[in-house]
């Protein structure tokens, strides 16, 4: 009878296997729009008020940003700073931070699009400069072309599944499954701390349409070899390999063997 | 029928009396000593799957444009070989699943080598007559993990290749000839032009060979020599006591061999591993995030990783930093591992024959530094993933790795040092035990007398 | 049928079960899950069914066999020395004969090794230049110039050689940073031309592409083993086990705008090598 049981918990574990165990890392992306159906140009840009906006700007941000933007201990200068990277760290939540010594990572963002281009246009008002909102059009980038790009530009940091990586001195390239098609050519355009910038000379718009739809397509990979275990590789691999091969294997030869 | 065909058998090789006495051959069934047939039937997977492998890959660095049904590498410059790979695993009719199946009975083939390693070093089974059958299997380790890293390497993907890349690096830090040994080796500078086919010849045929050999001596030797067995009453130094190898144990054994076969076919179907196609083909100036080798490399790769930005010089030339971690550690690591039975017989004092095996607190020295070499490996290849756990748990790579060079030296000493301690105690029990509890006698004038009872 | 044989008969049942559907779904095209479960339910039905046949239907037996004494008997230890050491007599005994054979064996061996030779170059001095000369044109990984001025800070590309695009020795990584920031040596001040500075993107650990880029902190890190790079410093090692900072590569902009380089890198470049000079 013990014999059986154990047979029997090694196929439970093999079962266990079978159960989708959660993507390690990978968070359920969010509903995106079909590829294709994207077409054009940023959706217009509501005109900022820029009295408005020092409203909201003197509120969240000038606490630690100065109220005209000029930078304290707690955050940087603001001046110059781009229409693209205000609403790329506003969109996706990164900012306002409530404890300035944190790094910044994707948070919820109750931000209207007429509150963002509020305190863009407050924030432009005070000097010009840095990065726009880029447009991006998926559907006229090459799926390929675009592997490509990401192969040469953002695998080292996010992972050649864009399931994300530590970057050293605890900064994080995030997992890229969250991110709309503009928060990703907004991060590319605006480099957001720790990423570098890719400006429009050494990634141009064909490159970058395609690239958005290669990331886009990584939100659901093929995986025709089974349960992914959170494309993390080797070491999940290895884990796998002790924990529920010789685990499964340990308790079939306690079933089949004597014990004394 | 069967009398014929005995007799027509036994007319030309006259083996019925060794059948005879053979199919009667005790074998001891304790579960413990299944662990090695684990790894025998891996390798009985590796062999077949790898056999329709090579119906399908081309061994070949040339550049090729992909032209299949994989849409975000169409069009792309691979090598024939990432590229056959990728035909394999999308076009042929159960070809990925035998890509898969092969891959996982590779990975388990060396966590059951490892695991066996491991009885079979608790338990003493090591000692004399066996040394000579510990080297072999020492080197069927080593040759086990240099079939996995030089197959794991064949399909030239992006992750495998900056292995290789790692290798020739760890190749080339060796003081004098490393220049020469590399160049040698991999064809001139890297990525040489017949790497991928220098590889093949090594995974399919050499290593093959050698393991071969190795396995056939091993399981000839323990053959010979009849199985060790644990202690009980009424068995004995001179005597092995086990079922019989016929019908009993074949039955078992041939049960145990499909049994691994379901887990690792299992495995092959269910759960995706190295998904080349999404690391991309092997491009020397690109690399992805995390980067790590299979796991029974994991501790090269931690010691590469922990190893101290020492300048160590030799005279006036410096020895390249991967000599160190990557070749001189290891082969005094295996050195030692290789010796054992000699080093314990040297520091104990006992040469004489040993067929019964030790528990584990039988031998508590052995034990502790078992236990000490155990933990060492496994924080080496915890080591390996530090960027994986600073992912995780949110905390610095850097602070990982520095607490881990600090752990790699004080854990294992700790654990080693616990586990002696604890076997000294628990053999002490069984010798000496200690009485369950005291009973309190109060005497006539109103002292206190104890008693023991057990 | 007994219970036993009823366990055994289902399984093997399973088995037959599983190695058909194993067929047709084979048959039917395949697919990777399905192969891999059935194929795991045909074998594991024939497992268990042996399994409990060995256990729940055969007679449990156990048989004893003596131990001989590893050792041989003496008469045949003392025949077998005897007659090596006879071999061994006869061989030494011609001097001249022993000499002349271990040399032909010797001999021959040491030849054997030779074709070993075969196998690759000589090193010669290849390890301590690349493809990038004065005046080479820096391009991209798609071969196209790149202008200055095309990157703001922050940013950093993958350049080559203009006509050694993806090589692996020649690689090397273009930033572009402050250049009051800057902390080269004096020797090198005029390296970094508008800011702009090269550095080989060979690791100098074990040869893995230095990937990562931290822009804000300016710092390159290697993701193999976590070297990690001041790149206003000359790419000065401050992390991780390597000991040589990344070479870098000289910069000047021509009359056109477009970057090229003035000369090939400042030291060897890639992993050590026993022939390195020191630093």
């Amino acid at each position: 009878m013990k014999r059986w049981a154990g047979v029997a918990i090694g196929a439970g574990i093999l079962a266990v296997g079978a159960v989708p165990w959660p993507a390690f890392g990978q968070v359920s992306p969010p509903a995106a729009p079909p590829m294709g159906t994207y077409a054009g140009p940023a959706p217009a840009t509501p005109a900022g008020d820029v009295h408005r906006g020092y409203n909201l700007y003197a509120v969240h941000c000038a606490s630690c940003h100065g109220l005209a933007a000029e930078g304290t201990k707690d955050g940087i200068p603001l001046v110059g700073i781009g229409a693209g990277t205000l609403d790329f760290v506003l969109r996706t939540g990164r900012m306002p931070l409530t404890d300035p010594q944190q790094p910044m990572y994707r948070r919820p963002s109750n931000w209207t699009p007429q509150q963002i281009a509020d305190v863009v246009a407050y924030v432009a008002s005070l000097g010009p400069g840095g990065p726009e909102v880029p447009t991006v059009d998926p559907a006229r980038g090459d799926l390929a072309h675009g592997r490509g790009v990401f192969a040469a530009n953002c695998a080292a940091c996010h992972g050649a599944a864009g399931q994300g990586a530590a970057v050293g001195e605890g900064a994080e390239a995030p997992a890229l499954y969250q991110a709309s098609e503009l928060e990703i050519a907004e991060a590319v355009r605006v480099g957001p701390d720790p990423m570098p910038r890719f400006d429009a000379g050494i990634i141009r718009q064909y490159d970058l349409d395609s690239l958005v739809k290669y990331v886009v397509w990584l939100r659901h990979p093929p995986d025709p070899g089974g349960f992914n275990i959170g494309h993390v590789g080797p070491v999940a691999e290895g884990f796998v390999a002790w924990v529920v091969g010789m685990g499964a294997l340990t308790l079939v030869i306690r079933a089949i063997g004597t014990k004394d | 029928m069967i009398r014929r065909l005995v007799l027509w058998l036994d007319d030309r090789l006259g083996a019925a009396s060794f059948a005879r006495k053979a199919l009667r051959k005790a074998f001891p069934d304790h579960w413990a000593f299944m662990l090695g047939e684990v790894a025998l039937y891996c390798y009985i997977v590796l062999v077949l799957t790898g056999v329709f492998l090579t119906f399908f890959f081309t061994p070949s660095g040339q550049d090729v444009v992909y032209t299949g049904p994989y849409a975000p590498l169409r069009g792309a410059r691979m090598s024939a070989a990432y590229a056959s790979m990728l035909v394999l695993s999308f076009e042929v009719r159960a070809g990925l699943v035998m890509r898969q199946i092969h891959h996982w009975a590779a990975n388990v083939f060396v966590a059951a080598i490892a695991a066996h390693a491991m009885r079979i070093f608790f338990t003493g089974a090591f000692r004399r007559p066996r040394e000579i059958n510990w080297i072999i299997g020492t080197c069927l380790l080593l040759l086990a993990m240099a079939a996995g890293f030089t197959g794991y390497s064949l399909p030239d993907d992006l992750l495998s290749g900056t292995g290789i890349r790692i290798a020739y690096s760890v190749l080339l830090s060796v003081p004098v000839i490393g220049t020469w040994a590399a160049y040698l080796f991999f064809g001139g500078e890297f990525p040489g032009p017949g790497t991928i086919q220098r590889f093949l010849s090594l995974h399919i045929m050499i290593l093959q060979a050698l393991i071969v050999g190795a396995l056939s001596l091993h399981l000839i030797i323990v053959w010979h020599q009849k199985h060790t067995q644990f202690r009980a009453p009424g068995r004995t130094e001179d005597t092995v006591t086990g079922s019989p190898l016929f019908p009993n144990y074949t039955l078992k054994s041939i049960g145990l061999m499909f049994a691994v076969f379901a887990v690792l076919a299992f495995l092959g179907g269910m759960v995706q591993i190295n998904p080349i196609w999404l690391y991309g083909p092997y491009d020397p100036t690109t690399v992805s995030a995390p980067a790590q080798p299979d796991w029974y490399v994991g501790w090269l790769e931690g010691l590469l990783r922990l190893f101290p930005n020492w300048q160590i010089n030799l005279w006036v030339v410096q020895i390249p930093e991967p000599f160190f971690p990557g070749v001189l550690i290891p082969a005094l690591l295996f050195l030692i591992y290789a010796l054992w039975p000699f080093i314990e017989q040297a520091a104990t004092g006992d040469r004489s024959v040993h067929h019964f095996l030790d528990r584990a607190r039988d031998a508590p020295a052995r034990s502790g530094f078992g236990v000490a070499g155990v933990a060492f490996m496994a924080l080496l290849t915890l080591a390996g993933s530090n960027d994986i756990l600073a992912h995780v748990f949110g905390v610095p790579v850097e602070w990982i790795t520095e607490i881990l060079r600090g752990a790699v030296i004080v854990v294992p000493v700790v654990f080693g040092w616990a586990t002696y301690a604890l076997c000294r105690e628990l053999k002490k029990q069984q010798e000496e035990p200690k009485p369950l509890w005291h009973a309190l006698r109060r005497g006539a004038t109103g002292g206190y007398a104890e008693d023991e009872r057990r | 049928m007994s219970p036993a044989e009823r366990r055994v008969a289902a399984a093997l049942t399973v088995s037959i079960l599983g190695s058909a559907g194993l067929g047709v779904v084979y048959a039917l095209g395949g697919q990777a899950q399905l192969e891999g479960v059935l194929l795991s339910i045909a074998l594991g039905g024939l497992a268990a069914g042996l399994a409990a046949w060995a256990l729940g239907l055969l007679p449990p037996e156990q048989v004893t066999d003596r131990r001989e004494p590893q050792s041989s008997r003496p008469e045949d230890r003392i025949a077998i020395t005897s007659e090596l050491e006879r071999g061994k007599e006869d061989l030494t005994s011609r001097r001249t004969l022993a000499r002349l054979l271990l040399g032909a064996l010797a001999t021959f061996g040491a030849v054997m090794f030779f074709p070993i030779r075969s196998l690759g170059p000589a090193p010669g001095r290849s390890m301590f230049h690349t493809k990038w000369t004065a005046g080479a044109y820096v391009v991209d990984s798609l071969g196209r110039r790149v202008r200055a001025g095309e990157m703001s800070t922050q940013s950093v590309i993958t350049v080559f050689p203009e006509g050694d695009l993806g090589s692996a020795v020649s690689q090397a990584l273009l930033i572009r940073v402050d250049p009051t920031l800057l902390r080269l040596p004096p020797s090198r001040m005029d390296w970094a031309p508008y800011g702009y500075v090269a550095y080989s993107k060979f690791c100098t650990h074990a040869g893995c592409p230095v990937g990562l880029y931290r822009a804000a902190a300016h710092q390159l890190l290697c993701p193999c083993h976590q070297s990690t790079f001041d790149v206003l410093d000359g790419a000065r090692p401050i992390f991780g086990p390597t000991t040589r900072a990344l070479p870098q590569l000289p910069l000047r902009v021509d009359s056109d705008g477009y970057l090229r380089a003035a000369g090939d890198f400042s030291a060897p470049v890639g992993p050590g090598f026993w022939e390195l000079p020191p630093s």
